[in-house]
């Protein structure tokens, strides 16, 4: 196998260099062209032209490809001929897709609330001891991870051995402390889902606990020592003032966490690979685009897609408050 | 005594008994508290140890028992995985490849991201909002679903294979999330800021260049940590356009580094470590600023 | 200040512009793609082998180089067979030789669109040297018929050639705790009492393997519907035209879930399901044994050995294997399961063709037999390791080689079949709807959609 060529060293360095160098050129030049156009052409003109490298690519990797998937979408998999809603009827009434249709569901709900809910917990508590960045550390710990990584490791937490032999897997050396049989997490099927939900969990609520504390700092004392003077115990305070002041905050970590659920692949590849109903949408997709189906694999897709509108339909709105605001 | 310093006394002593007690209520009521924080902490870093931990055990030794016994003597603490991942033909390169892979790759989006994010921000345009749904709602697009057409792209400006394409596709994949976030984060800077340079004669290029990037440096400097990780870490966009390429990152060896039935635990902790080791040193050495980044940009109105 | 502004611009934009173009001229040099084009001193080879079978083809390799002069550049990619179909489909590059696709539709499709070259071609006059000196079951098609897609054998030309062989269905045991007759009959080994040899169980099973978990099970029941109803039923089966739900599939089945019920195998199903393929047999070499059998192909010696160094385990003392005990109805005794590694050609180039003859050559064949752990195609090698002597033995005397049957069903069709087993093996009170989901399954899979 090649090592490394002094020719790729200084290509990466001149793309670390020339690009950023390059696009200031295109601003300046760029800019002074505009100025010298009447006014009214270069207010029409001028997002178009700062917007373009962006969109370009855009288009290029994502608007081009996504539409061609739509078309493919409706097509057949040798894409030769049109064949209508076909593929859509396929997901909506194989049990196999339908499966991985309710499990997304459940990953939709319980991996979003509890990430959510953890971080906030999180957040609340550590906000009152003298060790909070440490524990915040902790907690932050898994989000660099990759999903791989986590997923191995966790995978080593959840191992089974035959009952009556000795465990290696964490959970169910506990359990044998407790003289209770090793359950195996990800085969049977009332724990898998939850397992693997779990450790999405695991890898996300140091995100949502961040962004949250962040928040929670930024309420004034002031307004707590209100309360407190008012009478209220911590829980009132917490329930009645702060959460509502951090709602903002929770509904952008929400919405984040809702596209992570429905984007879920590395886990339930890695540790099961769909197997047992733990499927979901995205390894679903996977696995008709392995078996070359790309005509169901483009409607799962799209069907994704879809999903998602309503999310950006959302933060679209909170952006244009926001800009009233200004 | 008089009445009066009895019960004074006996009002001092009350009153110095209630407050230890109190202090020690306190203390207990707060017990409850520390309990709840340590066992999460608990969750949340025992699992990784106790990978890291096997990662330094022989194979047998790893299926015989977890990863505790090796706190008790006889250890058995060994490199030997280490030592047989990176004897491997290919990896070492391929960590450099990960390098060459990651930082272009990440400069190139964000200097972009940040371009479009200014105008999505500032600048009014019919469309502008049909343009930000359709941009950010490729946020969601699963990459699968552009592998085919994007590879015919890359054939055809002759870029197969080689490592540029990866930083041009990773930027094209990462774009939509980076303008939003920076969008986001621009459109909350003061916009009398922004009045007044226009007023003082200053013109676009130079507000975005003296103003705008200056004040968004926390958010991009998060974002550029945040990308780069993502990139560090990615398996799929790798696999598909350099998977057989002798210029395979890090994370794309380590998957293929498997036996062709499955199985190979042993590799996968080492090569696991080694490949977290870069993130998580990331992190603890960069995390104040990664922290403020973070909320920076979400902790708008 | 307007004018400091303006100068500072023009520099900026002067650097930015030298920039555009050094970055343009060395764009056109650097980081070119990998090679192509019709060499003679290169070949790309890419395969799915890791660890021991990768190392051992790097052996095979190594005299081809020194002696030819020509550089392989080997590349290990567990998804082949996905990037080649997307490559063809995009036109990319692809690599000169790589396993063939086992998908019968695949090799059907790769052929019509000539990206896969024949073996004629590439073997030229070595050909019939080939056909000769390999198991005959992996390069003729089945009496009467110029076609076998399971063999790559379309329009009567070759676009396969196989290079090893391995068979499965072999019930593997420890010398040392099982020391009774071998069975002949699959009731026969029912009926053996495992703590009559101080083992817990009868068999030992793990089904575990990834992305690829449940094909250790398909193993298992092919070996037993290939006995159960014959080579006819068999074929017609892998083909979809046998339902999954009629009689002699589900038959299969049911003397399936036998071999791993509660009662006969070690650490019931949830072990089963989650201990990986090559863990499996471990038992049989602990004290105390905590079953007597393993059914496996020839490959798994090699897991023996490299789960117990201490042991220092050695084929035919320690640990040997009996062949698969009939189901009762002798005439379909001589059907055993085997399988092949293969490579095809997918760029014709004078290199790739001295690799693809060196890879059959009688050389490189026995290289592959001296390091253990697999049999070569070719009938004539000498195998120092006993077990693979009379591996050998059961491959050449087979009346029927017989292919793995997920492996040359539609993949979908090939996913589902292995989900099956392990769900069964799960809640053996789901066979039925098991079963009807599976044909739900075949009546879309075949179609060419």
């Amino acid at each position: 196998m090649a090592g490394i060529t002094p020719d790729q060293i200084i290509t990466a360095v001149v793309a670390v260099v020339g690009v950023p160098l390059v696009l200031l050129g295109y601003i300046i030049l760029g800019e002074q062209v505009i100025e010298k156009l009447p006014d009214r052409i270069q207010e029409w003109i001028r997002p178009y032209f700062w917007a373009l490298p962006a969109v370009g690519f855009a288009t290029i990797f994502m608007i081009y490809p996504l539409i061609r998937t739509v078309i493919i979408s409706f097509r057949n998999s040798a894409d030769t001929d049109w064949i209508g809603w076909a593929n859509y009827q396929y997901f909506f009434t194989f049990p196999d897709t339908l499966t991985s249709l309710r499990n997304s569901l459940l990953w939709l709900v319980f991996y979003t609330f509890f990430a959510v809910f953890f971080g906030l917990v999180i957040a609340i508590l550590v906000d009152r001891v003298r060790y909070e960045t440490i524990a915040k550390i902790a907690v932050f710990l898994p989000v660099p991870i990759s999903a791989v990584a986590a997923s191995i490791i966790w995978k080593f937490m959840f191992d089974y051995q035959p009952s009556g032999t000795t465990q290696t897997g964490t959970l169910n050396a506990l359990l044998s402390v407790v003289h209770r049989d090793p359950v195996a997490w990800l085969v049977n099927s009332t724990t898998n889902n939850a397992a693997l939900i779990f450790v999405g969990i695991w890898t996300a609520t140091g995100f949502c606990m961040v962004i949250i504390s962040a928040s929670l700092k930024a309420i004034s004392s002031e307004v707590l020592e209100a309360a407190r003077i008012d009478g209220a115990n911590e829980f009132q305070i917490v329930r009645l003032v702060v959460t509502p002041l951090l709602w903002p905050t929770i509904t952008v970590v929400g919405t984040t966490m809702l596209i992570n659920a429905l984007k879920t692949f590395d886990i339930v590849y890695v540790m099961t690979n769909g197997a047992y109903n733990t499927d979901v949408i995205a390894t679903q997709m996977f696995s008709q685009l392995q078996h070359s189906h790309f005509g169901r694999a483009a409607a799962v897709g799209v069907v994704l897609f879809l999903a998602v509108v309503p999310l950006l339909v959302v933060n679209i709105r909170r952006f244009q408050q926001q800009e009233e605001q200004r | 005594m008089s009445a009066e310093r009895v019960t004074i006394r006996q009002a001092t002593g009350v009153a110095g008994a209630v407050s230890i007690l109190d202090r020690f209520g306190y203390r207990l009521q707060r017990l409850p508290l520390h309990l709840v924080i340590i066992i999460f902490c608990a969750v949340w870093v025992i699992p990784t140890i106790g990978m890291m931990i096997n990662s330094f055990r022989a194979l047998p030794d790893m299926q015989a028992a977890g990863w505790w016994t090796t706190l008790f003597p006889p250890h058995g603490f060994t490199f030997a995985s280490y030592q047989q991942v990176l004897a491997i033909e290919g990896v070492v390169p391929s960590i450099g490849y990960s390098i060459l892979i990651t930082i272009p790759a990440t400069v190139i989006q964000l200097a972009i991201a940040t371009m479009g994010a200014y105008a999505f921000a500032w600048m009014n345009f019919p469309g502008r909002n049909l343009f930000f749904i359709v941009i950010v709602g490729l946020m969601v697009v699963p990459i699968q679903m552009t592998l085919i057409p994007v590879l015919q792209f890359f054939k055809f400006v002759h870029l197969s294979g080689t490592i540029p394409a990866v930083w041009l596709a990773h930027s094209g994949y990462g774009l939509p999330f980076e303008v939003f976030l920076l969008r986001n984060y621009l459109g909350g800077l003061p916009r009398e800021i922004f009045e007044s340079a226009e007023v003082d004669g200053a013109g676009h290029s130079v507000r975005f260049l003296r103003i705008a990037v200056p004040m968004t440096l926390p958010a991009i400097a998060s974002l550029v940590i945040f990308v780069f990780l993502g990139i560090w870490n990615d398996l799929l966009v790798a696999l598909t356009y350099l998977g057989v390429s002798p210029y395979r990152p890090f994370t794309v060896v380590i998957a293929q580094l498997t036996t062709s039935f499955g199985g190979g635990w042993q590799f996968l902790t080492a090569a696991a470590v080694m490949q977290m080791a870069l993130p998580l040193a990331v992190f603890i050495f960069l995390q104040r600023y990664f922290v403020r980044g973070v909320t920076a940009g979400s902790v708008k109105g | 200040m307007a004018e400091v502004l303006a100068r500072r611009r023009s520099r900026v934009v002067a650097l930015s512009l030298g920039a555009l173009f050094v970055l343009a001229a060395c764009g056109g040099g650097g980081g070119s793609s990998g090679g192509g084009g019709a060499s003679s001193t290169d070949v790309t080879v890419w395969t799915a082998w890791g660890s021991a079978e990768l190392k051992a083809f790097q052996d095979v390799l190594k005299p081809f180089e020194a002696s030819s002069g020509i550089k392989v550049h080997l590349t290990t990619n567990r998804d082949y067979a996905a990037q080649i179909v997307n490559g063809i489909q995009a036109g990319t590059d692809l690599p000169d030789i790589a396993p063939g696709p086992s998908d019968p539709n695949q090799v059907k499709d790769q052929v019509s669109k000539g990206a896969l070259k024949p073996i004629e071609t590439a073997l030229g006059d070595q050909f019939s040297a080939y056909v000769q000196n390999t198991y005959p079951a992996l390069t003729t098609p089945p009496a009467g018929a110029s076609d076998d897609l399971y063999i790559a054998v379309v329009g009567g030309k070759h676009y396969e050639e196989m290079v090893k062989t391995q068979v499965k269905g072999l019930i593997w045991y420890n010398k040392k705790v099982f020391t009774g007759q071998a069975p002949t009959t699959f009731d026969q080994l029912l009926a053996i009492n495992p703590s009559q040899y101080g083992a817990s169980k009868l068999f030992c099973a793990g089904f575990e393997s990834g992305a690829a978990s449940g094909w250790p099970a398909s193993d298992q029941i092919d070996n037993i519907i290939m006995r159960q109803s014959g080579d006819q039923a068999y074929t017609s089966w892998i083909q979809g035209k046998t339902k999954f739900s009629s009689s002699a599939i589900k038959q299969g089945y049911q003397t399936f879930l036998k071999e791993v019920s509660a009662a006969n195998v070690f650490g019931g199903a949830n072990t089963v399901l989650s201990t990986n393929f090559g863990k499996a047999g471990d038992p049989m070499f602990k004290s105390p044994a905590g079953c007597l059998f393993l059914e496996q192909a020839t490959f798994i010696t090699s897991f023996f050995q490299q789960d117990f160094p201490s042991l220092n385990l050695k084929a035919g003392t320690d640990f040997d294997f009996f062949a698969h005990p009939s189901m009762g109805n002798s005439q379909y005794d001589g059907n055993v399961n085997g399988f092949y590694d293969n490579f095809s050609m997918y760029n014709d180039t004078p290199a790739a063709r001295k690799l693809m003859q060196y890879m059959v050559s009688k050389d490189a064949q026995q290289i592959w037999a001296n390091d253990g752990g697999t049999l070569g195609s070719n009938k004539s090698l000498t195998y120092t390791d006993p077990v693979f002597k009379r591996a050998a033995d059961v491959a050449g005397s087979a009346k029927n080689l017989l292919v793995t049957a997920g492996d040359y069903m539609p993949s979908d069709m090939q996913a589902a079949f292995w989900k099956s087993l392990l769900n069964v093996t799960n809640n053996p009170g789901s066979l039925d709807s098991e079963l009807a989901h599976l044909d739900q399954v075949q009546a879309v899979a075949y179609k060419s959609s």
